[in-house]
């Protein structure tokens, strides 16, 4: 321990603080008097007429609104939708999961199919096709008023984020609820919930732990994919992928409208993975050492 | 007296793409209150097969299960798991090979313990932990009340045994099957473990079926020895009464195979050659016959029964045991072709 604590893991050290920092911003930007009212139209920004570092933090767009305040209103939607969908994605999925490496059999036979189904879609094709049927639905029918495009697109990455948690919790759960100490539980008289809930549930979380921070990073990346391709959050709420595909056009002239928010996404997913394989490695020395 | 354990022509089959594996066919012996039976064999005999068979711990898919296990009078084999939870830790407990994997790596000691003891016993959590601090105690864990809010990784191999029996301990079973305890564990541990699973049979007035490969460790830690071959049993005897007259060539094969302090360094060891017999189709006759010194025609088309041998309660399946004429002939016959 005390080698690990001496020297400091800078990436670490950095990530966390780049995403606490960021969403501690993101959290509080309405409150934020250099952020406020910076996220509105300005006439002396107008036309991407001033650049970064000058009395517009990051650049202003062609509305004459600061980059780095809509950066850092857009990391409030992209980190929300990121995140719910992981936590419902997990949560089903590795329900799922579980229940298909515990009990096996048919659950298991349907579960798997289900999971290879939905990981032979092309992604990008679930996506579109439900928020459209999602759309629909909202404005055809009363009850689903409350479906809005955040819910919807945050409905979308969790669908897509449920194939493959499940795939990965089966596995884990498959190979854990075959060692000795679930055996030693069964002998003890422990019932199936128990077994699932005290031995398996608390053995799958390590490695969880660091799929879900990879996948928050690659769900990160297919919300700016499916803002990029037009489906995303209405107009004029900001999200990192819908900075990037609508500024793309002007990248010769006003090369900060693109690049500081994909900067932004770039560093978010980078610290997302560093923090997941740091995770990763460090629960696998408390196994090694078992 | 006899009917505390009585195992009544057991078997466990297993289905499998290359047919059916016999993994246990045919067993049958009883034990006592308060006595050690050891069950002897190599990999693969199904002794530990046999040991689970008696816990029903067994998976369910493919598996085929007959013969009777009759536990204080009542039968238990082919009880549904709902029905065995009755049995499970508070009459039966079981303690596994390798102690390294058989606690849960995330659970501190102290719950381990007392898990069971607030599940089946319906106990209060503080006092379940105040239980689990004096079995502790028992099995002779230093620093107990420190170890209670340890996990398993900060113990030794030794230490997580004897963590291990204290959970199998805790609900007071009448019946503790050991299957390989000291398997995992260096020698002077294994000395020190047996002796504490002795100890703690004797306190408790416990039965244990103590399964293992090593004749050694069952030497002086059993009332009566069962050697397995081929998923039966092949010779069954008082534990005395084996050493000083072992009948089946097999046993004395193991016997054989252990190395001596007396002989010189460097001597061979001597091994038993070939391997265990194949369980999906075994050989006609004896299991042993193929690899036996002093096999005849007989032993390779007629299976031989189990035969009573001189002194009480001893029993060996063998056409032509250690000692009678045709073994000794044999052997010298096969003595004089080597050299």
């Amino acid at each position: 321990m005390s080698a690990i604590t001496k020297k400091r893991d800078w990436p670490t050290v950095l990530a966390a603080a780049w995403l606490i920092g960021l969403t501690i911003l993101a959290f509080t930007a309405d409150y934020l008097p250099f952020i406020r009212g910076y996220a509105e139209s300005s006439p002396e920004g107008i036309g991407f007429s001033k650049g970064p570092f000058t009395s517009f933090l990051l650049g202003s767009d062609q509305l004459g609104r600061d980059v780095f305040a809509r950066c850092i209103y857009g990391a409030q939607i992209s980190l929300r939708i990121a995140l719910f969908s992981i936590i419902i994605g997990t949560v089903v999925g590795g329900t799922l999961g579980m229940v298909a490496g515990f009990f096996g059999k048919a659950s298991d036979r349907a579960i798997s199919a289900f999971t290879d189904v939905m990981l032979a879609f092309p992604p990008i094709v679930i996506a579109i096709l439900v928020t459209g049927r999602f759309d629909a639905l909202r404005k055809n029918s009363e009850a689903f008023s409350w479906l809005s495009r955040t819910w919807s697109i945050t409905f979308v990455l969790s669908i897509l984020a449920i194939a493959p948690l499940a795939r990965i919790v089966r596995a884990q759960t498959l190979s854990i609820s075959q060692r000795e100490f679930v055996l030693a539980a069964r002998s003890l008289g422990a019932r199936n919930g128990r077994v699932l809930v005290r031995e398996i549930l608390p053995n799958l979380v390590p490695a969880m732990v660091s799929v879900i921070f990879t996948g928050v990073a690659v769900l990160l990346i297919a919300e700016g994919g499916l803002a990029f391709l037009g489906y995303s959050i209405e107009l004029p709420t900001p999200t990192w992928g819908r900075l990037i595909a609508e500024n793309r056009n002007f990248i010769r002239e006003a090369w900060w409208g693109t690049i500081m928010p994909c900067v932004m996404l770039f560093a978010t997913v980078l610290s997302f993975n560093v923090l997941g394989d740091r995770i990763a490695r460090r629960f696998d020395i408390r196994e090694a050492a078992l | 007296m006899s009917d505390f354990l009585e195992v009544t022509d057991v078997f466990t089959h297993f289905e499998t793409p290359r047919g059916q594996v016999r993994a246990v066919d045919g067993v049958t012996f009883t034990l006592e209150r308060g006595k050690t039976l050891g069950i002897v064999g190599e990999s693969g005999s199904g002794k530990t097969i046999l040991s689970r068979t008696i816990m029903g711990l067994l998976p369910t898919r493919g598996t085929v299960r007959g013969g009777t296990i009759r536990y204080k009078g009542e039968e238990i084999q082919g009880r549904a798991p709902s029905e065995m939870r009755d049995i499970w830790g508070k009459q039966m407990a079981m303690i596994f090979q390798d102690p390294m994997s058989s606690l849960n790596p995330l659970m501190k000691i102290g719950m381990q313990i007392a898990e069971p003891l607030i599940h089946n016993l319906d106990m209060p959590k503080d006092q379940a932990l105040a239980t689990a601090k004096r079995l502790l105690d028992d099995v002779r864990i230093p620093e107990s009340v420190k170890r209670l809010n340890q996990y398993p990784h900060e113990l030794s191999g030794g230490m997580r045994q004897r963590v291990m029996i204290a959970i199998a301990l805790a609900c007071g079973p009448n019946l503790l099957l050991a299957d390989e305890p000291t398997t995992a564990l260096d020698v002077t541990v294994q000395a020190q473990i047996l002796d504490l699973l002795r100890e703690q049979r004797q306190d408790r007035n416990m039965s244990m079926i103590l399964v293992t490969h090593d004749l050694g460790v069952v030497a002086g830690h059993t009332d009566e020895i069962a050697v397995m071959y081929g998923g039966k049993i092949v010779e069954k005897a008082p534990t005395d009464g084996l050493f000083k007259n072992m009948l089946m060539p097999y046993t004395a094969a193991l016997l054989e195979s252990i190395p001596k302090m007396n002989r010189p360094s460097h001597t061979r060891l001597t091994t038993i050659p070939g391997r265990p017999p194949d369980l999906v189709s075994p050989p006609a006759g004896c299991r042993f016959a193929p690899r036996c010194p002093a096999a005849q025609e007989r032993c390779h088309s007629e299976e031989p029964p189990l035969f009573s041998a001189g002194s009480p309660g001893h029993v060996y399946a063998c056409w032509y045991p250690v000692g009678s004429p045709v073994y000794r002939e044999a052997i010298e016959r096969r003595a004089k072709e080597t050299v």
